[in-house]
């Protein structure tokens, strides 16, 4: 996505030329150190990505995984002794802020609700991580293959991806998800990511298109490069940027795709948990429990925000055409200044 | 306002604009950077002021300033006063009317700076009546007239065509029609024909000399290319970095440049026909006649040439069918008396061979093109396109040819075919003795290594994500296994011969300027010492001072190398300079052929003449008797 | 063009009978069609299970079986359409589908419709307004539509959408001052970064926007508005002037004052109609057809008045007021539809809780055409705003990107230095083009909102295809899942469709080259 101001911006540079002011920003930096620091620079990125992985030590540390312990004193399939009327939160600030048993609340047969939080959000982020990997190496390569082939191997792509797209993923989803049945969310995670990938081919198939009529790729062909040397070595790196932020945003569809299906009955079930299972679970619950309907909801967005706002960052980080952002406010105050300087 | 209209009729060499200390500045990385500074000028009506300067001389931008186009992190400083108005701070409001009514700019693209989603004859109207109180039918009876004045065909026709529809001529002349349209006090032309081909760029500059004289609006004219500028200007400004290095009237600065800086820039410029004891064809009007009619019968052994002109006995035929052009030159001829001579249409595929050019199979060659046709293959639904037809060409061991011709004749496909890029489907393409018609790309593979090639957009044939220096070793790790520290030792002596010290190995191309990564474009394509070099345009995106050192190098190594080369270009004066012969290409078709100094003096084809006499040279007097000679051709090859 | 339309359509066509073939034997081996016998303690289960394998043709092949289906299909070529049964209730699939369809067909057009013009107008202003406090504020919004779980904001609006304003319809007593005046301070906000401009018009926006709504909403609440909604004659006038305003506004600017007056006449027009439809209304009875009459001869009306204000451009004021009178018109409908409120909300069947929650409309009520309509515009509220937030999102961020996109194009410069102004470089050379790109987009968003539909439907009780898919799913009924996708597949179908003869009519380039 490209910008007014970019754009005017990079035409003012390139007269400003000699890509002298370019050159300042950029000294001695490879390609990849360039958008990590213009990555490092988007505040939103930044703060997801700090939320996001405190979210997940969390959940995992909480729960355990395999079979080591975590270190909250329920479990999320236990029930006990409900604590307050109702199964209520019990954190408080009436005196100093305390938590109590269950800050989170219990169902109605005292199940600790942050003990099956945290469990659901392990599982969801598992689940998209699963998802946004096979997407990654399935939609890389196909695309990879078809754009720099053509021809019928690029014909058969479009139409297996057209095949995909006339159908909502929902509906596709559930069929699968029946398929693999239950309670397992790595395959479901792999079933998703068999439809998912789709659109990511779809966009590295372009880019490995326009980065064919490169003429650094008919250079490094006439330097006698092999096909295959020429789209891994020449033509990936530069069409990374596509990948990593597509597949960011895969991994944001997912984990409301798996919350909805799971929702409806056709992902992750009973015994099995997820954050889309405890809604379904308890969404009759609404007018009575309301707590357990509010934190895996809250949870999902959250995750999904973050992984949301950290695709935007690598997107602006990774776009070319994209320069620092010219803030506006220091813009107008050197220009107070520099007047104040004149008169 | 009654001011306003005062000084609309003002006097020819009245001051319409006077700029005082302008500058323009941009908020880049919380700063503000200078793009343009202490600039002064005034502009006179009827009078053309020419801005020089290469890219990042602030040129363009200093102009934008004028009428407030800055981008948004810009600004402008200084004053500049459109009769007695300040322009520099005047609010949006007031701007709005100066814009397109006093001031009009013609921007460079004319392709994308017309909305493609309106139709030429909209544009032009939607501008008249932005500023004048007419209705929409009055509006189009004015860009009928509009485009009448600027000589597009079937204006009616025109009117409705989008601008996709249009050549880049047209749509060029439709944005000067829509300049026009309210009778600007002052006129922005901001490179109006760098993105044109020679012949067109011809076609707009006589276009823009007759709308001078015609109209008294000052012009603005802001250009690189000291060609245009000896055409048109009557006073020249040349910046460099933001600043002004010299100011004066035309004949001062190309006859007594007083700044190295100026001097250094028109030695740069390449001078057509500098190569020949002869003048270059088209330096005066008596010459353009008696070539248009006659080729002296001392040039007259193409008739036995193997492959050669054939007669075209039906010289009557031939008026019947190309109309215009054929009378002119039929008139020329009977001006000239000389009944008895040959004829070559315009639209002639023949390939005309100057003497000593014919291609002779039977020699050592480092590249043959034996009747040979290029086709970009079939993709999808999409036809394949033939792209070059019965070329025969050859390229002796360490010679150099220069492939000529404007956009889409095919000089490019030729270079591609010559590295098996793309497929010769007819007759034979014989590169270093092989034959490489049909191979496949692993076929090639060993063959690549006695062929380079250097791109012609130096930032786009480097794989953006390697250090250049890995670039440059590439061919030698591919095709020799080199690693480690000797291909370092190799790299590092590479980069010493194209003058760039060795520490640059380890930079990315982004951090390079155009002509460093040209120089290391050379660099790779000469890695493997090839015998043959494909040079593509490899001097046409870069400075014209830049562009000299970069030629300088290029003629010092192939003397060192020894290589054979064909070095196309669309730049005339650049191919003159360099290639031993040069070869003329048209739609596809090889149209002439032969030693640099035959072509550029004695063209016979009509293209090449047309081509020719269309060259703007850096040279004020030199190119007013030019021009004289190329409205001639101009007007006697009207139909190409 | 033709050609091309058609070849996409073969193409398709063949892709959808490929995917309906590959999903038949998918569900083959998915569904488990004996699940309500796997619990049975019958002691004829075997013989049960026997029919069930013979009511079902589970020992014919699954390939073959598809044949069959896809035969029972084609028949709709000859009239005889015959999508199988779902088993569980014995239903014809045929008879199933007919309300489904067009129940969904009218959410979905709904709320395209609304999440389109929302989308497009905020993303436009975000991209004017770009790096602003507002931009940056519709960036967040948008990421939080994203990532919202449709189901989830569902059970919300079900909760605070519906139960709650019913319960304050019924009891309008208000706890506290806090959220009206955190409303109009918001809307004061939104106002100020929409419009931007210099300090002082900033403060005036804020000011103007901030008392506006509070003015609305102390009017609605001090008036008893909520219990009888109505906008009448003063309502429609006021609004319909405002709309004139702006209408010529975007059109061409208000210093035309041959088209301010043209729009203002216009509604003076529709205002001195309003008693004689109302009383049309009265003796007639009315249905769509009537409605879309009348919509004809309000814009034919309008035509004729800016045909009749003649000046140099009569069409761009036709155009105008054109817009003007749907605007008029659609606002004495609802004036009209809206004076049945207090019948509707008082009949037995909806027991003054007007929000519906359940269902497409409901049950056992009995009215003419506006108590219908009404009935339907308050069950199409909920899930359509559901809807419309998934969308609403995406259509923001491409429209945004889109116009930052065109507006640094050289075009846009040029119109600069031709001396247009702001509005029209906007909304003439940059919108048309930014709106091209968006045209590929549509279909797309139509089959996500197909595939929110699933969840809205099924948790809004909405009958329609998607609540049909989910149900059938959940059953084991594989006709009616078949009938779903082959009928989706064909809506996508023809929604992309539209979109290519769309992209053609907007881009000449696409237009006169095929």
């Amino acid at each position: 996505m490209s910008t007014n101001n970019d754009n005017q911006n990079a035409l003012a540079l390139d007269e400003v030329g000699d890509n002298a002011i370019e050159s300042k920003e950029t000294e001695g930096l490879s390609q990849g150190r360039i958008v990590l620091r213009k990555f490092l620079r988007h505040k939103g990125a930044m703060i997801s990505i700090i939320v996001l992985v405190l979210v997940a030590i969390f959940a995992f540390s909480a729960q355990g995984i395999g079979g080591l312990p975590g270190w909250w004193k329920f479990s999320h399939t236990a029930s006990g002794q409900v604590a307050n009327p109702g199964g209520a939160p019990t954190w408080s600030l009436s005196s100093i802020f305390s938590l109590g048993d269950h800050p989170f609340g219990q169902d109605e047969i005292g199940r600790d609700n942050f003990a099956r939080v945290m469990k659901g959000t392990q599982i969801s982020i598992m689940v998209m991580f699963i998802i946004g990997a096979v997407c990654l190496v399935i939609g890389t390569i196909v695309g990879a293959v078809a754009g720099y082939y053509r021809g019928w191997v690029d014909s058969i792509l479009m139409r297996i991806t057209d095949g995909f797209i006339i159908l909502p993923v929902i509906v596709v989803g559930s069929i699968l998800g029946v398929l693999v049945g239950g309670s397992s969310g790595p395959m479901l995670g792999l079933a998703l990511g068999c439809i998912l990938w789709v659109g990511l081919a779809r966009l590295v198939r372009g880019d490995f298109m326009s980065l064919r009529e490169r003429e650094f790729v008919d250079s490094a062909r006439v330097a006698g490069a092999s096909d295959f040397r020429i789209m891994f070595k020449h033509m990936l790196p530069n069409a990374m940027g596509v990948i990593i932020v597509n597949t960011t945003l895969i991994m944001s569809q997912a984990i409301v795709l798996e919350a909805s299906l799971s929702y409806l009955g056709f992902g992750i079930q009973p015994p099995g948990i997820s954050l889309g299972q405890l809604i379904s679970e308890y969404q009759t619950s609404f007018a009575t429990r309301p707590w357990l309907f509010w934190w895996p909801g809250l949870f999902i967005i959250i995750i999904a925000l973050c992984v949301n706002f950290i695709g935007d960052g690598l997107r602006d980080a990774f776009d070319p055409r994209m320069k620092t952002i010219p803030s506006w406010r220091k813009m107008k105050k050197a220009e107070r200044m520099a007047q104040k300087g004149a008169n | 306002m009654t001011e306003n209209t005062a000084d609309a009729q003002s006097k020819k060499g009245s001051p319409i604009l006077e700029v005082k200390d302008l500058g323009v500045q941009f908020w880049v990385s919380d700063e503000w950077w200078m793009a343009a500074e202490h600039l002064d000028y005034t502009v006179n009506a009827g009078e053309v002021l020419a801005i020089v300067g290469e890219s990042g001389s602030g040129k363009s931008q200093s102009s934008m300033s004028l009428l407030g186009l800055l981008p948004s992190n810009g600004r402008a400083t200084g004053s500049a006063k459109l009769g007695g108005r300040e322009l520099i701070g005047m609010p949006p409001e007031k701007i709005q009317h100066v814009r397109g009514n006093e001031i009009s700019v013609i921007f460079q693209e004319p392709m994308t700076a017309l909305n493609p989603v309106y139709t030429a004859g909209y544009q032009i109207v939607e501008t008249l009546r932005v500023h004048l109180d007419i209705g929409p039918s009055e509006a189009k009876e004015r860009a009928l007239e509009l485009m009448r004045l600027v000589e597009i065909p079937d204006p009616e026709d025109r009117f409705h065509s989008f601008p996709h529809q249009l050549s880049g001529g047209q749509r060029q002349r439709i944005m000067i029609a829509q300049a026009l349209a309210c009778q600007p006090k002052l006129l922005i032309a901001d490179e109006p024909t760098t993105a044109l081909d020679v012949t067109v760029q011809a076609e707009i500059l006589k276009l823009m000399r007759e709308l001078k004289s015609k109209l008294d609006a000052g012009i603005i004219l802001i250009t690189h290319d000291m060609g245009v500028v000896a055409d048109m200007a009557d006073r020249i400004i040349v910046m460099r970095a933001g600043q002004v290095v010299e100011s004066g009237t035309a004949e001062e600065i190309f006859y007594q440049p007083q700044h190295p800086y100026t001097k250094q820039l028109l030695d740069a410029v390449p001078h057509l026909g500098a190569g020949t004891e002869n003048e270059a064809f088209g330096g005066s009007i008596g010459d353009v006649k008696a070539s248009l009619s006659d080729i002296s019968s001392d040039q007259a052994s193409h008739v036995s040439d193997p492959v050669g002109l054939q007669d075209n006995g039906a010289g009557g035929d031939g008026l019947s069918e190309a109309g215009a052009a054929d009378m002119a030159v039929a008139e020329a001829r009977a001006q000239a008396n000389e009944p008895d001579h040959r004829e070559i249409e315009m639209d002639s595929t023949e390939t005309y061979y100057h003497p000593g050019s014919q291609a002779d199979f039977s020699k050592p060659s480092a590249l043959q093109l034996r009747d040979a046709a290029i086709e970009y293959p079939a993709i999808g639904r999409k036809k394949a396109f033939r792209a070059a037809h019965h070329i025969n060409l050859m390229i002796a061991p360490g010679e150099v040819v220069g492939l000529v011709g404007e956009s889409g004749s095919g000089k490019t496909t030729i270079g591609r075919a010559a590295l098996g890029l793309l497929p010769t489907v007819e007759g034979d393409m014989v590169v270093n003795g092989t034959s490489i018609k049909g191979l496949s790309n692993k076929q090639m593979r060993p063959l690549r290594k006695e062929v380079g090639i250097v791109f012609q957009d130096p930032g786009s044939s480097l794989n953006p994500r390697l250090p250049v220096g890995e670039s440059i070793g590439e061919p030698l790790y591919l095709h020799e296994g080199m690693k480690g520290p000797g291909l370092s030792k190799r790299v590092e002596e590479l980069l010493t011969a194209v003058e760039l010290p060795t520490s640059m190995r380890n930079r990315y191309p982004h951090e390079l300027s155009g002509g460093q990564r040209q120089r290391i474009g050379i660099a790779r394509a000469l890695t493997l010492r090839p015998k043959l070099l494909i040079a593509d345009e490899p001097t046409s995106a870069l400075d014209v001072s830049v562009q000299a050192k970069v030629l300088d190098l290029f003629e010092g190594l192939q003397k060192e190398y020894g290589f054979a080369c064909m070095f196309i270009s669309h730049d005339l004066a650049v191919v003159e300079r360099i290639a031993e012969r040069i070869a003329v290409m048209r739609h596809g078709y090889l149209v002439e052929i032969g030693k640099s100094s035959q072509v550029v003096s004695n063209p016979v084809h009509p293209y090449t003449q047309r081509l020719l006499s269309a060259v703007p040279v850096p040279d004020p007097r030199e190119q007013r008797k030019r021009r004289e000679a190329r409205d001639a051709v101009l007007e006697a090859t009207m139909n190409a | 063009m033709i050609r091309f339309i058609l070849r996409r359509l073969l193409s398709t066509v063949l892709v959808l009978l490929v995917v309906t073939f590959v999903l038949y034997l998918l569900l083959n081996v998915a569904l488990d069609f004996f699940w309500d016998l796997r619990s049975s303690t019958s002691p004829n289960i075997e013989a049960l299970y026997e029919s069930r394998r013979r009511l079902l043709d589970l020992d014919t092949p699954a390939v073959v079986r598809y044949f069959k289906w896809l035969a029972g299909v084609g028949g709709c070529a000859i009239g005889q359409c015959d999508f199988g049964i779902a088993w569980k209730s014995g239903q014809e699939v045929t008879d199933q589908l007919q309300g489904a369809i067009v129940n969904t067909i009218k959410l979905i057009t709904a709320s395209t419709i609304v999440a389109i013009i929302f989308g497009i107008a905020v993303g436009m202003i975000s991209a004017i307004r770009q790096y602003s406090g507002f931009d940056y504020f519709i960036t967040f919004v948008s990421f939080l539509l994203y990532s919202l779980p449709v189901f989830w904001v569902a059970v919300l609006l079900k909760q605070y959408g519906a139960i709650d304003i019913n319960n304050f319809i019924n009891d309008p007593t208000l706890d506290s001052w806090w959220p009206i005046i955190i409303g109009c301070v918001a809307m004061g906000l939104f106002w100020m970064g929409a419009l931007g401009g210099s300090a002082r018009r900033r403060i005036i926006t804020f000011a103007a926007a901030a008392l506006i709504t509070f003015g609305t909403v102390y009017y609605i609440l001090a008036s008893g508005w909520m219990q009888q909604p109505t906008i009448g004659l003063l309502g429609v006038v006021v609004i319909g002037a405002g709309a004139a305003v702006v209408m010529t506004f975007l059109s061409t600017g208000l210093k035309n004052r041959r088209v301010l007056y043209a729009s203002l006449t216009t509604v003076v027009i529709g205002a001195l109609l309003y008693w004689p439809l109302m009383n049309l209304f009265y003796y007639v009875g009315m249905n769509w057809l009537w409605m879309f009459g009348l919509l004809i001869v309000a814009i034919a009306i309008a035509i004729a008045v800016g045909l009749a204000f003649r000046g140099p451009d009569p069409w761009d004021t036709a155009r105008t007021t054109s817009f003007t009178a749907i605007i008029v018109a659609v606002l004495i409908f609802a004036d009209r539809v809206l004076q049945g409120w207090q019948d509707y909300s008082n009949d037995p069947a909806i027991n003054n809780r007007p929000i519906a929650t359940i269902g497409a409309s409901a049950p056992n009520i009995d009215g003419d055409f506006w108590i219908t309509n009404l009935d339907s515009f308050t069950h199409l509220l909920l899930p359509s705003i559901a809807l419309v937030l998934i969308s609403f999102a995406s259509y923001t961020r491409y429209t945004r990107g889109s116009m930052l996109e065109v507006m640094g194009q050289d075009y846009i410069r040029t119109a600069r230095a031709k001396g247009l102004n702001e509005r029209t470089v906007i909304m003439r050379h940059a919108l048309r083009n930014a709106l091209l790109p968006l045209a590929s987009i549509i279909p797309v968003d139509i089959i996500t909102m197909i595939g929110g539909a699933v969840i809205t439907e099924t948790i809004f009780g909405w009958n329609g295809m998607g609540k049909l898919f989910i149900d059938s799913m959940r059953q084991a009924e594989l006709d009616p899942v078949m009938a779903y996708i082959l009928i989706t597949g064909l809506l996508a179908i023809i929604a992309n469709l539209v979109a290519d003869f769309l992209y053609a009519v907007l881009d000449p380039r696409i237009r006169v080259n095929a």
